[in-house]
């Protein structure tokens, strides 16, 4: 016999679980009580909300289910935004959440919520566990629908009297799915996709190939490479496909969309035939879906049919594991008799598409990224939180390493950056880390600072501190006539202070002293001596507070219309 | 209007799944009929969206886990007759005043 908290760790140890971030609570404490020798290493956030962004980071530096745990009514809550960051952007996620006692279930009774109804919309998939007898079941299904085709969060929510109940235990199961649910509706054939596409490109003047985070998380960044560098046409990422391309490919344009280069922004409204590469194409990378790529047939490879034909009809969906598909289609087109893109590849990259001279507000701290940036090893990781900085942060963003750019992408979750980097560092112990967040973001989970202190993790946290909500102020200045309403943040707390009260150590650099030139041989010490340690640092960076991030294609515009800083 | 049958595994979450597909789109639900056929359950949907969501719709269905197929319609009379879609909504007979009343007796 064996009590059911105990068969929820068995079964999560038979998934490969080793590490799992949580938040103890009433509900949940059975499990909690079961955790010493169950081989699973659990890891005390301060927040739910940390635990479930640390279990992102997790996910998404190693390619493992990142398992988030909490406890019933707030507990569960505190999890739903983490869950729907890590649906918008394909992580697979299991949480797990105690409920109140079985007959106590919709008597409101004392932290009681609705966690299965409120993240039905959130999920892939969930349950409310019913038997002790059926855990074994429920955690196997949940696990293989985290992991399988486009990855997802998933949840399980379990009643407190079924986690202490013993059954009779024999081990965790396997589960297979059942006959496949629903056919895609309009999936190019395997066999005939590829010769469709070297017809399409036979056809074409101005092909572009868009890459998304699909590329990266099928394992199929090497794959796409071979068949960018065959191809020779001008390729760009969107913010989640950064590291997927070689930044030194000739061919490469930078970061496609509202912020992206305007070289990549002018090449995907020109193009007479665009190829998706794993991408859903959401409105940060389309501006105007009406207006969208207005000249082009689309070929659209991806996992999941649900993302086909969302802005624009595809004339050629390629469904299925991008790991399979380009190397199909390379196969073919190595035979083939493609043309020769390289005068408008030229055209494309050319100089008069080149980033405007680099002047504005924004310079100073576009530099100093762009320094820490050059002196991170090349499998180190940078953490991007949401805002302004998360921006700059990408459009300066130059290694090649397909996890190397982290950041909430799709729901953009202020304050997903810090907790996510605990993660992220336990996840790649050997890789240096680095946080970027904005003074917003970085209260937001202000929090998991003791987290960084207790596992003295060498996280590297930068805040770039505008005393400002800075995207917003930026729209406020754009499109509201300079009604700065509350985005005022002038009465930060002193981060150092802060910092040191958690027994971090912590520094300030202000604009004008990395401005300075009598200063710059100082500062460069210091970033290097900022990168090198071995524990948890944290680097305030002071920057104008009327800093814009451009370029920038507004709201409503085509991607041909970006505005430039004037 | 827009008539679909979605035959569905009953497990627990799978039709409100299907049917907060709709309810997120903020498109009303004239009239939704589930039964058990066979060993699945089929829910028939009635509704009025646009061509842009009737796509999205069908895909997102399509993506629930436990969601066998998903087939269009043809209206037919019954089905019309018990939508009620000459009535207001919301229902007249509940007006803000009486909602009030109710709320504070």
């Amino acid at each position: 016999m064996r009590r059911g908290a105990q068969i929820v760790l068995d079964c999560l140890r038979a998934e490969g679980v080793d590490l799992a971030f949580g938040y103890p609570g009433g509900a949940i404490m059975p499990l909690y009580d079961a955790l010493e020798g169950s081989g699973i290493r659990h890891v005390l956030t301060r927040h739910e909300q940390g635990a479930v962004f640390a279990a992102e980071g997790y996910a998404r530096a190693t390619g493992k289910v990142g398992v988030a745990i909490a406890t019933s009514g707030p507990g569960a809550t505190n999890l739903v935004t983490g869950i729907a960051d890590a649906k918008m952007d394909s992580v697979p996620l299991v949480c797990i959440t105690g409920q109140v006692r079985s007959p106590l279930i919709g008597t409101d009774a004392f932290q009681e919520t609705d966690v299965f109804g409120m993240t039905l919309s959130l999920t892939k998939w969930n349950r409310l566990v019913r038997s002790t007898e059926e855990i074994p079941r429920v955690i196997a299904e949940a696990f293989h629908w985290a992991r399988s085709g486009r990855p997802g969060p998933v949840m399980i929510d379990i009643p407190v009297d079924m986690m202490k109940a013993s059954v009779e235990f024999t081990g965790s199961v396997h589960f297979t799915p059942r006959a496949p649910a629903c056919g895609s509706g309009r999936v190019g054939s395997e066999s005939t996709f590829a010769t469709t596409l070297i017809a399409l490109l036979q056809q074409a003047k101005k092909p572009v190939a868009l890459v998304g985070a699909g590329a990266k998380l099928s394992g199929a960044v090497e794959d796409l490479q071979q068949t960018l560098d065959l191809l020779n046409i001008p390729a760009f990422a969107t913010v989640h496909g950064l590291g997927a391309v070689r930044q030194d490919s000739p061919y490469y344009l930078g970061m496609v969309g509202m912020h992206g280069t305007r070289a990549a922004n002018m090449a995907l409204d020109e193009t007479d035939l665009l190829l998706v590469f794993g991408a859903r194409l959401d409105d940060r990378v389309t501006g105007e879906p009406t207006r969208f790529a207005p000249h082009a047939k689309i070929v659209h490879f991806e996992i999941d049919p649900m993302q086909l034909d969302r802005v624009r009809a595809c004339e050629l969906p390629v469904i299925g594991n991008l790991a399979k598909t380009i190397p199909a289609f390379f196969q073919e087109a190595q035979r083939a008799h493609l043309p020769d893109f390289s005068a408008w590849r030229a055209v494309a990259s050319g100089a008069e598409r080149a980033e405007p001279r680099k002047a504005g507000l924004a310079h100073p701290t576009k530099s100093f990224l762009e320094q820490l940036f050059a002196r991170m090893p090349e499998n180190g990781t940078v953490l991007a939180d949401v805002g302004q900085h998360q921006m700059w942060a990408a459009q300066c963003f130059r290694a090649s390493s397909p996890r190397g750019f982290i950041t909430s992408g799709g729901l953009g979750a202020m304050g997903f950056a810090l907790p996510a980097a605990v993660g992220v560092q336990l996840g790649r112990p050997n890789t240096t880390v680095l946080c970027v967040s904005g003074d917003g973001g970085f209260q937001m989970n202000i929090q998991e600072l003791a987290t960084v202190h207790r596992l003295e993790l060498p996280i590297k946290m930068v805040i770039i501190d505008n005393k400002f909500l800075g995207m917003v102020r930026q729209w406020q200045e754009l499109f509201f006539a300079r009604n700065y309403a509350e985005t005022d943040l002038s009465d930060n707390p002193d981060f150092v202070e802060i910092a040191k009260a958690y027994k971090i150590s912590a520094s300030l650099l202000k604009e004008e002293e990395f401005l300075d030139p009598a200063a710059s041989a100082n500062v460069a010490r210091r970033l290097d001596r900022f990168l090198r340690s071995n524990q948890p640092e944290l680097l305030v960076f002071e920057c104008h507070p009327e800093a814009n991030v451009y370029p920038m294609v507004p709201s409503g515009a085509s991607l041909s219309e970006m505005v430039f800083e004037e | 209007m827009h008539i679909f049958h979605i035959r569905y595994r009953n497990t627990q979450g799978t039709l409100m799944r299907i049917l907060s597909a709709v309810s997120r789109r903020g498109i009303d639900l004239p009239y939704v009929q589930a039964e058990p056929t066979e060993h699945i359950h089929k829910v028939t949907l009635l509704m009025d969206a646009n061509a842009k969501q009737v796509g999205q719709l069908c895909r997102e269905w399509r993506g629930v886990v436990d969601v066998v197929d998903v087939r269009p319609g043809a209206p037919i009379k019954e089905l019309w007759d018990h939508a009620h879609l000459d009535l207001p909504h919301p229902p007249d007979s509940v007006g803000a005043a009486e909602n009030a009343r109710s709320a504070t007796a």
